[in-house]
């Protein structure tokens, strides 16, 4: 195929002086992606350089802002580094409430990107479904932490609130409420045709490309790749707790999705366990402010997938290096090869399918296409429209799919 | 502002459309924001409708700190709203940069690079404390 | 587990012990000189089987970079190497052949540390933007976000006379 000649039209109102930050670069040849570029760091601003000018405890706030849908997942993947510099015994009873947050967690984000997921192909009833069984789990991380997102649980040596015997039973009375909704939605994906047709066989990543490429999380496992951070490098309580890690074989869209619902029904049943076996004790031990001089590398099982730190102490309050390695960064380095040779109509899914840390949504879209020989500027929503279009013109519409509602 | 401009600016935002536009933020305050446009909030109930390009909106809503590689895009957006327009600042680092402000990526909140009608702070704002800002917004256009 | 792969590298590398230290379950750091960089690394991924890549870690310890390679084992094990290369002559040689997701993060050396990563293919900078000028290393311990000057993306004039709203530099 000859190469194409390649010349810029802008969308929009004429303004050559200033540069669009394109995320995504796509060359096309009809309707078929031949290849993709991907340009990352649209949202780097410079927490690791921050995090040395800061206090440990300073950092935990802002750790926590690196992703606000796992912020939990940060700021104790952090904490616990330290506390192992410091050589911390954290208390018993600690562990397990940062544990309940992190599935809680676990669960608000599984439930939101369900909810995106749908909202891309153009099955809004799905997100607003999903967002309100949602707002189950986020009333009661507001009951426990005192916020709906960013929770502060975590200190150093700890964490900084306990549960009342009745907060935990209205955390019991919330999992059973999800844990019906999440039966009918995983009846849903397994039964519901439509849901079926338009997710099998997109995103395609054979376990050996999977491993390769060193995807994680739900984006591995649907590929067949049998890792998760909780069973294989066990922190906080997680070696106390019994569950299963779920895998499957599909390695496409339609597999990242069981897995997630899946997890969710193993989320309850770890939550359950874990109000069940709640040891008594102190919530934190007390921390030095200066951290003796060491270093340590810390993992956790982010919804996302497998989230590392690495931080250095040297005597000081504040750290000499904190490294971050969000699961995301993982996987968007699969997404290249999900996307070959699949049509434009499925980047939007595709794309949100590794649950991606990022605001993709408003990164522009570089389309080089080889027949017209030019480039246009999209939008993701213009992308997310059309995509919605192509595939209504092959007959999958979710305007027609209902779904039934709860009590 | 002048009778005849009040007038056609309440006109227009009687039912505003918004655009959302995350500079580089968390995430966080984003997912509130969609959240306040689902049933349980229902922002949609006072004429609000979440539209996906700038040329048809009346207000930007932005969430996150301003960061460099992000300064010409809000700037572009901005632009290509025609006027009356509005921006609202959602969240801290909407506000002022937040607990990013002072890292070296970030060049501060968002009216470091555009004006801003109303700012609602939080981190993240929570949804009522969103919807509580864009009703104040509009209730001042009109009075 | 980890006391065996400490005694492997030891009598495969004539070591000496205090080049590995083990601080807890599952966790090993070991610190090699440049040289023997590469025999080690290879040793570590194809004999002992840490064959998945974490991330790589700068470091600035002033009259070197220290950079740590993270890598996993299957059962849950992380050997962490760290080698070191002089700061005048920062180079490294990329191991994208054994690995094709270090790309991202050497990537991240180049633009935080100056750290010259060669052998890579070509491909986008990573985290910073094309605003950042070319000789600024963010994460070097002497950088200072007071001597740099950003390409300006446009003459701001305009829009604060326009709208007249709130305005703050």
């Amino acid at each position: 195929m000859r190469k194409p000649d390649i010349f810029k039209v802008p969308i929009g109102p004429q303004h050559p002086a200033l540069k669009e930050p394109e995320s995504f670069s796509v060359a096309l040849a009809g309707e078929k992606i031949m290849g993709v570029d991907i340009r990352l760091g649209y949202n780097h601003r410079g927490i690791e350089k921050a995090c040395e000018e800061r206090t440990y405890i300073q950092d935990i706030y802002l750790i926590e802002r690196i992703c606000g849908i796992c912020s939990h997942t940060h700021a104790t993947c952090f904490v616990q580094a330290v506390e192992e510099i410091a050589g911390l015994e954290v208390p018993k009873r600690a562990l397990y409430l940062r544990t309940l947050i992190g599935e809680l967690e676990r669960v608000h984000s599984h439930l939101l990107w369900l909810g995106v997921a749908g909202h891309e192909i153009g099955f809004d009833t799905l997100l607003m479904y999903t967002w309100r069984d949602r707002e189950i789990v986020m009333d009661i991380l507001a009951a426990l932490t005192g916020n709906r997102v960013n929770y502060g649980m975590n200190t150093l040596g700890g964490v900084r609130r306990d549960i009342t015997p009745e907060q935990a039973r209205e955390v019991l009375k919330a999992i059973d409420k999800l844990e019906e909704q999440t039966k009918y939605y995983i009846e849903l994906a397994l039964g519901e045709a439509t849901l079926a047709a338009r997710l099998s066989g997109v995103g395609m990543l054979s376990r050996e490309d999977c491993v390769k490429l060193g995807a994680v999380g739900p984006t591995a496992r649907a590929s067949g790749v049998d890792r998760d951070v909780r069973r294989d490098d066990p922190y906080a309580a997680y070696a106390e707790i019994s569950f299963n890690v779920i895998t499957d074989n599909h390695n496409d869209v339609f597999g990242r999705t069981v897995v997630r619902l899946k997890e969710l029904m193993e989320s309850y049943g770890i939550v359950r366990q874990l109000l069940k076996n709640l040891p008594d004790g102190p919530i934190a031990i007390k921390a030095p402010r200066k951290i003796p001089a060491g270093e340590a590398v810390s993992r956790y099982e982010a919804p996302r997938g497998e989230d590392v730190h690495y931080v250095k102490a040297n005597g000081t309050e504040k750290p000499e290096r904190v490294k971050v390695r969000a699961p995301t960064l993982a996987n968007i380095q699969a997404v290249k090869k999900m996307l070959e040779n699949r049509y434009l109509a499925d980047m939007p899914i595709v794309i949100a399918a590794i649950d991606p840390c990022f605001s993709c949504t408003d990164r522009m879209i570089n389309v080089r296409d080889a027949e017209s020989k030019n480039n246009r500027l999209m939008e993701w929503e213009t992308l997310r429209r059309q995509g919605i279009e192509h595939y209504r013109r092959l007959g999958i519409d979710f305007s027609k799919v209902k779904i039934r509602g709860h009590s | 502002m002048g009778l005849t401009k009040k007038i056609v600016t309440w006109a227009r935002i009687k039912s505003p459309w918004i655009i959302h536009f995350n500079t580089g933020a968390c995430n966080a305050c984003d997912i509130e924001i969609i959240a306040a446009l689902t049933p349980r909030y229902d922002l949609e109930r006072f004429g609000v409708l979440l539209k996906g390009t700038p040329r048809h909106a009346d207000i930007l809503v932005c969430s996150g700190p301003v960061t460099r590689q992000i300064e010409d895009r809000l700037i572009r957006i901005y632009e290509q709203m025609a006027e009356p327009k509005f921006v609202i600042a959602v969240g801290s680092c909407a506000c002022s940069g937040g607990v990013f402000s002072g890292c070296y990526n970030v060049k501060g909140g968002i009216n470091s690079t555009i004006p801003v009608s109303a700012y609602i702070p939080g981190c993240p704002a929570s949804p009522k404390a969103i919807i509580d800002g864009a009703v104040k917004l509009l209730a001042s256009l009109k009075g | 587990m980890e006391e065996d792969v400490k005694q492997s590298l030891i009598k495969q590398f004539n070591l000496p012990e205090e080049t590995i230290r083990i601080p807890r379950p599952r966790r090993i750091f070991l610190e090699i000189s440049r040289e023997k960089f590469k025999e080690v690394f290879d040793f570590s991924v194809k004999e002992l089987k840490f064959a998945i890549l974490l991330t790589i870690t700068g470091l600035d310890e002033q009259e070197r970079f220290g950079v740590i390679y993270h890598l996993a084992r299957e059962t849950g094990a992380i050997l962490n190497i760290k080698t070191s290369i002089p700061r005048d002559n920062p180079t490294l040689k990329t191991i994208t052949p054994d690995f094709s997701n270090a790309d991202i993060y050497e990537r991240e050396l180049m633009d935080l540390f100056g750290i010259k990563v060669e052998g890579l293919p070509p491909g986008n900078r990573y985290p910073l933007s094309d605003h950042w000028p070319n000789d600024q290393y963010p994460l070097r311990k002497d950088w200072k976000q007071e001597g740099v000057t950003f390409e300006q993306p446009r003459e701001k004039q305009d829009v604060s006379e326009k709208s007249g709203g709130d305005q703050n530099a």
